[in-house]
């Protein structure tokens, strides 16, 4: 349905260029921050050409679906914050390393649907991205097990 | 405007759908290799196979698809600038995203569930946004 939706909206909802940017959620909201940023503050920041007229509003419209979701199935609760600055930085980290590769892993699918070849190759690293980030909590685990025993 | 609504719209759908399905495009891989579960890479697998049956269906019907199938017309495939960038970038999002414990798509979800943890991952991704537009894309922006 995601994937379907999102050839949709590009085909015939205008969400184009450039191509595949029916979802991305590092993409949207740096659309979204960058064209408040030109249009509020007049600092010219870079956007995508689909939203040069209205910015694309998909962060927007996820936060409130997650919400009413979660409101009507009883699971939007205030939790305490744990570890802030360990996730404040993978944030920070997060839409760095998206916009150099210009997607999310959403939109890298995407990419490698429409046949873009540098998206099959982003996906490819975005995998092993996660198989190298497995191996490294794993150690990570092994390690306080091992240190567990031995105290 | 168009464009303005849709995703709107489109955002609306997937986030109340990803939050009744954790659906999630880190955790689909990732619990793959640590328990062999594969119930959220079929949502992976099913983007993938939806966005594609969109994109033929579409091409057929005459929406807007420049340049599709891109295969060896995708841009910069030339560049060696522009592998690496994507191969070293792909690597930095598939790790940060496990040691998080999702993509920025279900950290949305969680915070949007209220759970304060994924405030501060939203505020260092939006924080980072300005770092982005100030130093990052100066240096490996397209």
């Amino acid at each position: 349905m995601l994937g379907f939706s999102a050839a949709l909206v590009q085909a015939y909802f205008q969400v184009v260029p450039p191509v595949a940017y029916g979802v991305c959620m590092v993409c949207h909201p740096r659309d979204l921050f960058n064209w408040l940023a030109d249009h509020l503050l007049h600092i010219s920041w870079d956007y995508s050409i689909a939203s040069t007229n209205w910015p694309l509003l998909t962060a927007v419209g996820v936060v409130l679906g997650a919400w009413v979701a979660a409101r009507q199935h009883g699971e939007a609760r205030a939790r305490p914050a744990r570890q802030r600055l360990s996730f404040f930085i993978y944030g920070f980290l997060m839409i760095n390393f998206g916009l150099v590769l210009g997607s999310c892993p959403i939109r890298i699918v995407l990419l490698t649907a429409y046949g873009n070849i540098l998206g099959l190759v982003g996906l490819l690293a975005v995998i092993v991205g996660v198989v190298l980030g497995t191996l490294a909590l794993r150690w990570n685990a092994r390690r306080a097990a091992t240190r567990g025993a031995t105290a | 405007m168009t464009a303005a609504l849709a995703t709107l719209i489109l955002g609306f759908i997937i986030g109340y759908l990803g939050q009744r399905s954790r659906l999630c495009f880190v955790s689909g891989y990732r619990d793959m290799l640590l328990t062999r579960d594969g119930n959220l890479l079929k949502g992976v697998v099913g983007g993938f196979c939806g966005a594609l049956a969109g994109f033929v269906l579409f091409y057929f019907t005459g929406g807007n698809l420049p340049e599709f199938p891109a295969l060896l017309r995708t841009p910069d495939l030339d560049s060696a600038r522009a592998w690496i960038t994507t191969i070293v970038s792909g690597l930095g999002v598939g790790f940060v995203g496990v040691l998080a414990g999702g993509c920025p798509f279900r950290m949305h979800v969680l915070a949007a569930e209220g759970r304060r943890t994924y405030w501060f991952y939203l505020l260092g991704l939006y924080l980072g946004l300005i770092f982005f537009n100030l130093v990052t894309d100066r240096f490996f922006g397209g």
